[in-house]
């Protein structure tokens, strides 16, 4: 066998597994458990579950946000209006559109960058802290001077654009149909790379050096070195980067808000900005409602996709 | 040789062009909270800071309410840390080494609440929050900013305490100890790096948080600065560098808090993540 | 510390937490009444974030607040960004400010839902002289839900260093806004991308008015009536010929015609006291639109009280007060070339310095709120349908006359 076939076969573990035993746990009394949890247990009852029983009663009635109290129950009224509607189909595919884009840029960017800092140099590590800047400035901030910067009359964008002959006639960015979502992604990413570069910087330090240097006295290529042996040891973090990033960029809201509030013509209207448009604009609350169970069943549908997809990678890897 | 020194050279031209991405926005804050008008709608921008207008933030503090606001957003921040890394340690803790009933529930209910957008509980949280009394306080923002946070918290530590070996804890008990000191006194220090990391996680989250603030707060002195900056955007007009100079004013806390703890970040998030 | 003592401390410690969280909380605005006998009641208007009249309208409550000791008003804070969204989410939660100074749609929306309390019990108006006409839209099937706080019409700004007399007719005003158009600098400029969708509605309102036609005739909607499609269509053509900055937000181009980068633009009164703020030495002057028929739009700006507030009376006691002759003298003077609720004159230094005020107050008669009448409180979402329409039409992804058909049919479907 050699060192690259190697790492497809799963350690052995060395300890054994331990069996907890429900009726007297050695870890103290019955109810200790419960103690632990019983305070967040109750907060995240009352915050989140409770709404989120309320908000799924919400998307069947008719229900203004004037008078939330006065409900009116239309069954599945609101979810038969929204699937009937066409510009709701417009605000799926552009949603799906956004959250891929989103997954396989953040990550991809994440990836290089996470490589490329992998190996030392001087200054590595002002250069790690550095780039995690654009994930903890604040959303506001961030539409603020991005919106700035698209500016079609003054923005930087513009300019740099038609300095190196790129440039858009007219310089509408967030305002054309063709840009808009284009320039909310960038700026999305831009936010979100820093996370995922972190994350995979610290798998990328699992990988062992002896399986890389192993690999190269193998005589394998730069490529085949990533694959067989890098590739193998981020695989699963990467699975867990997409599935975050998927389920996250289901629910970013404030940047596109504020930085076009889902126009122009809904070009960048994804389910949470038609969902808070509904609500507030519009003042239908059931609708919006509605809108949201989507986006979370959509969620549902992810997560459990992905379990399966994995189950399924892990067989195929022990056969 | 030379082959890996033009590797590295590429690799430091590349890396500095990444930096440069994700630096110049803030960067551009700068230079347009600095700018005259004439520059800033001028034929050529201005490139670098004009540092002789420095004089623009001292007069958007001067103001007196940017420095509230901040001040604002520092009580609600911190309190979100404090409360949901508190009520998260024990919660990860009991859902990585305790086998209960409703453990799976338990942890389903907290991986679902993640995908629950925050404008869709706006309107049921506020009904809540009137009945508890709770609007109009910094208090109910850092309760609302805990329970979205809480369950994320939850499950990193969860998954860093899975990643500590049990026989640490089994010498602990075999003297005696009961849970809760087994877990202060053994895991603790061992995921030190993961509280700091959700720590931040939690800071950011309050720190940034936008909806629930400008719904639940109505009283001008309490306004926290990620409201506060709204403000400027005016119905007939936005000082574009006062704005700037805020927003920069408003990254800055956020941006610094990082850098120091960004170090026990790197180790402390993936901990679980990498072996889980 | 020891294991018994650190549990007690971390129980002791989250519930005191949540304890004191809950009293923090109880810091009552339902009590109106403070230990002094002073009622506090708060005042939310998005004039408050202006950075010219803002701070002078700060100085009018504490001028108040200081004649009595009885009440005293005090800002609510409420971004301009998400004024209506905040606001109506209070007030349909039982909360909100006490005093609100709204847009129409919302007042119409909000008066509709039942959340704002009548007035005639409050204030005795026939006290006071009304301007007639704009005061017909503060009530509804008899009862008062509002007083005028400020009417401020839209009329014609020019910059009078680049335009040395206003043009009188459409084509005029279309030759003059290519004419001024060159490298960065623009004839017109209006708001045309659907982040703005209030602004874009008030902007199109005027053209859609201005050649004679109409929303609604009072009972049917007349979205896509000819009159209609004439006056979006010469809205559109200024937007093809390219004379305005597109894609520039009104913040941009506002500035941008501070800076005399933008020739003209079609704006409401209050703008007059913000440009001179922007740029003192901008010299420039306001003539009535010059489209075929005069009848433009106004942002009437209601101030009602809420409906759930327990300080009624004192909320009326300020508007009251704000209705005394000197007073409405000294609002106005704040809020610039607007009129506010009572029929007032101009003082000859306020004209001297700024001669052209007539022209707005002269437009008060003829001027018209942003509300599809007779769909007074469903004017939000029509106003979604016509302006995505519109947006849509102006992009080129329909012809304007199919944009017109649907946003009828979508209206209608709105309103049923």
């Amino acid at each position: 066998m050699t060192v690259l076939e190697q790492t497809r076969t799963p350690q052995v573990k060395a300890q054994p597994r331990w069996r907890p035993n429900r009726k007297r746990s050695p870890l103290g009394s019955k109810w200790t458990p419960y103690l632990f949890l019983a305070p967040a247990a109750v907060f995240t009852l009352l915050f989140q579950v409770i709404p989120l029983a309320q908000e799924i009663y919400l998307s069947f009635t008719r229900t203004s946000l004037l008078n939330p109290a006065r409900n009116q129950w239309v069954g599945l009224d609101n979810y038969k209006r929204i699937f009937g509607d066409e510009d709701f189909h417009r605000t799926l595919l552009t949603t799906l559109i956004y959250v891929v884009a989103c997954v396989v840029f953040a990550v991809g960017a994440g990836l290089v960058v996470a490589l490329l800092l992998n190996r030392g140099f001087r200054g590595r590590g002002v250069a790690r802290a550095l780039v995690t800047v654009p994930w903890a400035a604040p959303g506001i901030a961030v539409a603020l001077i991005a919106t700035w910067m698209f500016n079609a009359q003054y923005g930087i964008a513009n300019r740099i654009l038609d300095a190196i002959g790129l440039g858009i006639p007219g310089g509408a960015i967030l305002d054309s149909p063709t840009y808009a979502l284009p320039a909310v992604l960038a700026t999305t990413i831009w936010q979100l790379f820093p996370f995922t570069s972190v994350v995979l910087l610290s798998a990328l330090q699992a990988v062992p050096q002896d399986l890389m240097e192993a690999a190269t006295m193998d005589g394998a290529g730069r490529w085949a070195t990533f694959r067989e042996v890098t590739w193998q040891v981020i695989k699963p973090t990467v699975g867990l980067l997409a599935l975050l990033m998927t389920i996250w960029s289901l629910r970013r809201f404030e940047l596109i808000w504020l930085m076009t509030k889902g126009g122009p013509v809904g070009a960048t209207e994804t389910l949470v900005i038609d969902l808070y448009s509904y609500a507030f604009d519009s003042k239908q609350l059931g609708t919006a409602a509605a809108i949201g169970m989507v986006g979370v069943i959509i969620s549902l549908i992810v997560i459990t996709g992905s379990q399966l997809v994995a189950r399924v990678a892990e067989k195929e890897a022990h056969r | 040789m030379r082959q890996l020194r033009l590797g590295l050279t590429a690799r430091i031209i590349a890396v500095l062009v990444v930096l440069g991405i994700a630096v110049f926005p803030l960067y551009w804050m700068v230079v347009t909270a600095l700018s005259s008008n004439a520059d800033l709608f001028g034929e050529r921008p201005r490139l670098l800071p004009d540092l002789a207008r420095l004089n623009v933030f001292v007069e958007a503090l001067a103001e007196g309410k940017a420095a509230g606001w901040l001040w604002n957003s520092l009580v609600v921040a911190v309190g979100t840390t404090l409360l949901s890394v508190g009520l998260g340690i024990p919660l990860g803790y009991a859902l990585s080494r305790f086998s209960f009933r409703g453990r799976a529930v338990m942890t389903i209910v907290l991986l679902f609440t993640q995908m629950l957008p925050e404008a869709l509980m706006v309107v049921p949280l506020f009904a809540l929050f009137r009945r508890f009394d709770l609007l109009d306080s910094l208090a109910g923002l850092v309760l609302v900013n805990a329970a979205f946070v809480l369950p994320i918290v939850a499950l990193i530590l969860k998954g860093a305490i899975d990643g500590i070996p049990r026989e640490l804890e089994e010498a602990g008990r075999v003297d005696g100890a009961r849970p809760l000191s087994v877990l202060t006194r053994i895991n603790l220090p061992l995921i030190a790096p993961s509280v700091a990391a959700t720590s931040v996680i939690a800071f950011f989250h309050a720190w940034n948080e936008y909806v629930f603030a400008v719904t639940f707060i109505f009283t001008p002195g309490i306004q926290p600065a990620s409201v506060g900056i709204a403000n400027f955007i005016g119905e007939l007009g936005t000082p574009i560098q006062t704005v700037m100079a805020v927003a920069f004013m408003f990254t800055l806390p956020a941006v610094t808090f990082y850098l120091f703890a960004q170090k026990y970040v790197v180790s402390g998030m993936t901990a679980g993540a990498v072996k889980g | 510390m020891s294991k018994q003592r650190l549990r007690r401390a971390l129980t002791a410690a989250t519930s005191i937490g949540v304890v004191a969280a809950l009293a923090a909380g109880c810091s009552s605005s339902e009590e109106p009444k403070g230990p002094d006998g002073v009622t506090t009641v708060t005042f939310a208007a998005s004039t408050f974030g202006d950075p010219g009249r803002g701070p002078k309208l700060l100085d009018l409550l504490d001028e108040f607040n200081k004649s009595q000791n009885e009440v005293r008003v005090a800002a609510a804070a409420v971004p301009y960004p998400t004024f209506g969204q905040t606001i109506l989410t209070q007030m349909g939660g039982g909360l909100g400010p006490d005093l609100i100074r709204f847009d129409m749609p919302e007042f119409a929306a909000a008066s509709d839902a039942g959340l704002i309390a009548p007035l005639d019990d409050l204030i005795d108006v026939s006290q006071y002289k009304l301007h007639q006409q704009p005061d017909k839209f503060m009530v509804h099937d008899g009862v008062r839900h509002g007083i005028i706080f400020e009417a401020s019409n839209y009329a014609m700004f020019y910059n009078a260093d680049l335009i040395k007399t206003p043009p009188k007719t459409y084509e005029e005003f279309f030759e003059v806004a290519k004419s001024l158009t060159n490298g960065d600098t623009y004839g017109l400029a209006f708001r045309q991308t659907e982040a703005e969708m209030a602004g874009v509605w008030q902007d199109i309102f005027n053209y859609v008015y201005g050649f004679g036609g109409a929303w609604s005739d009072g009972k049917q909607l007349t979205i896509n009536s000819p009159a209609n499609l004439k006056g979006l269509q010469a809205y559109k053509d200024l937007y093809d010929a390219n004379v305005i900055p597109r894609g520039a937000d009104a913040a941009t181009f506002r500035r941008m015609f501070a800076e005399g980068k933008v020739g003209m633009e079609l704006n409401n009164g209050g703008y007059v006291s913000a440009t001179k703020g922007q740029n003192p030495d901008l010299n420039f002057s306001v003539a009535p639109i010059p489209f075929p028929v005069r009848s433009q739009g106004t942002i009437l700006a209601p101030i009602v009280i809420n409906e759930a507030s327990p300080a009624k009376k004192a909320a009326a006691t300020f508007i009251k007060w704000v209705l005394r002759p000197e007073n409405q003298v000294k609002l106005q003077e704040i809020l610039g070339a607007s009129s506010v609720a009572t029929v007032t004159e101009r003082s000859a230094a306020s004209l001297a310095e700024t001669p052209y005020l007539t022209v707005f107050d002269e437009l008060t008669e003829s001027s018209l709120p942003h509300v599809v009448l007779g769909f007074e409180a469903k004017t939000p979402d029509i106003r979604k349908v016509v302006v995505e329409n519109v947006i849509a039409a102006l992009q080129g992804k329909i012809d304007l006359k199919t944009a017109l058909d649907r946003a009828q049919e979508q209206a209608l479907a709105a309103v049923k």
